[in-house]
């Protein structure tokens, strides 16, 4: 009985060991851009509207590296809680409204610019979508700071008010 | 008595397996929600959510595979046993917490919410297939 249940453990263990194998193949490239901070590819400049490209995750730390290195924040949400408080320096572009907003935009951000989006914190899917969005619309570098407001807030950091 | 057994057997690995099966396609669909859904937790330090959520899909349908086509029936249960466990732990300091969040066991995309009250109440339906599948299995002939 003993062997039996080790027999069962190994297999289980086996099991488990296949998925991860079989998960990390189908997804190594999303778990090497987010351990590394970046995205590994260097985004290929193309037409090619079926290369789904995903902005990359950034914690609070790197988000404030790459400030002082010039990226520019971008508030995805509405543009009440932008003129509410906002993140110092950000950009509004919301979610709910890009698709106006976009030729605007791009004639005032180059589309080299490291971009970094947030929106109300986890669990507010806005900054990634617009970043899909914005993959898709050029931009190569786009990254998220899913803490977002709140994080920040709660870090102290300092914090503007008034509409875009 | 036999006979209900047979039943028993065969409709809980099937509905265990079809259920892992189904949640681990759904999710391994978008792995970058679901990194999202397990970001929600707030357990795991930040790059891990994407670990995670990139190799669970996998190991839930692999799983769910083996007890749907009536293979490696108790090895297959163990794992899911043990991530259902997983699940239920986290889940519980979701509600000790008071963190109002989805669980994200599903389809991560969901316009509804499954509130953690719910999916843990789910959770032990699914650790009794579990237990039923693994059980029954033993007394069946190999």
């Amino acid at each position: 009985m003993n062997g039996e249940l080790r027999r069962i453990l190994l297999e289980a263990a086996v099991i488990l060991a296949l998925g991860v194998v079989v998960g990390l193949s189908f997804n190594y490239r999303l778990v090497l851009d987010v351990f590394g901070g970046r995205l590994t590819a260097p985004a290929p400049v193309t037409a090619d509207a079926t290369v789904d490209l995903y902005p990359v995750p950034v914690d609070l730390q790197r988000l404030q590296t790459l400030l002082g290195q010039g990226a520019l924040l971008i508030d995805a949400r509405a543009v009440e809680l932008y003129a509410e408080g906002h993140l110092q320096g950000a950009r509004s572009l919301p979610m709910g409204d890009w698709v106006n907003q976009l030729a605007d935009f791009r004639a005032a951000v180059p589309l080299q610019t490291t971009l970094i989006l947030y929106c109300s914190g986890y669990g507010c899917p806005d900054s990634f979508d617009l970043g899909v969005e914005l993959l898709k619309n050029g931009y190569q570098d786009v990254q998220v700071f899913e803490g977002g407001f709140p994080e920040w807030r709660d870090a102290g950091l300092p914090v503007d008010k008034g509409a875009p | 008595m036999k006979r209900l057994e047979t039943v028993l057997y065969h409709f809980s690995r099937l509905l265990l397996g079809g259920l892992f099966l189904y949640a681990g396609l759904i999710k391994g669909n978008d792995v970058t929600a679901f990194a999202r859904s397990v970001a929600n937790y707030q357990l795991l330090p930040y790059s891990w959510n994407y670990l995670v959520a990139a190799t669970l899909p996998a190991v839930e349908a692999i799983a769910g595979l083996l007890l749907v086509v009536n293979c490696r029936v108790r090895p297959a249960a163990v794992v899911l046993g043990a991530l259902n466990l997983v699940f239920m732990v986290a889940l519980v300091s979701v509600i000790l917490r008071g963190l109002d969040i989805d669980c994200g066991c599903f389809n991560p995309d969901a316009t509804s919410k499954t509130s953690p009250q719910l999916a843990l109440l789910r959770d032990a339906g699914i650790m009794l297939l579990v237990v039923l599948s693994y059980w029954l299995r033993g007394r069946r002939p190999a």
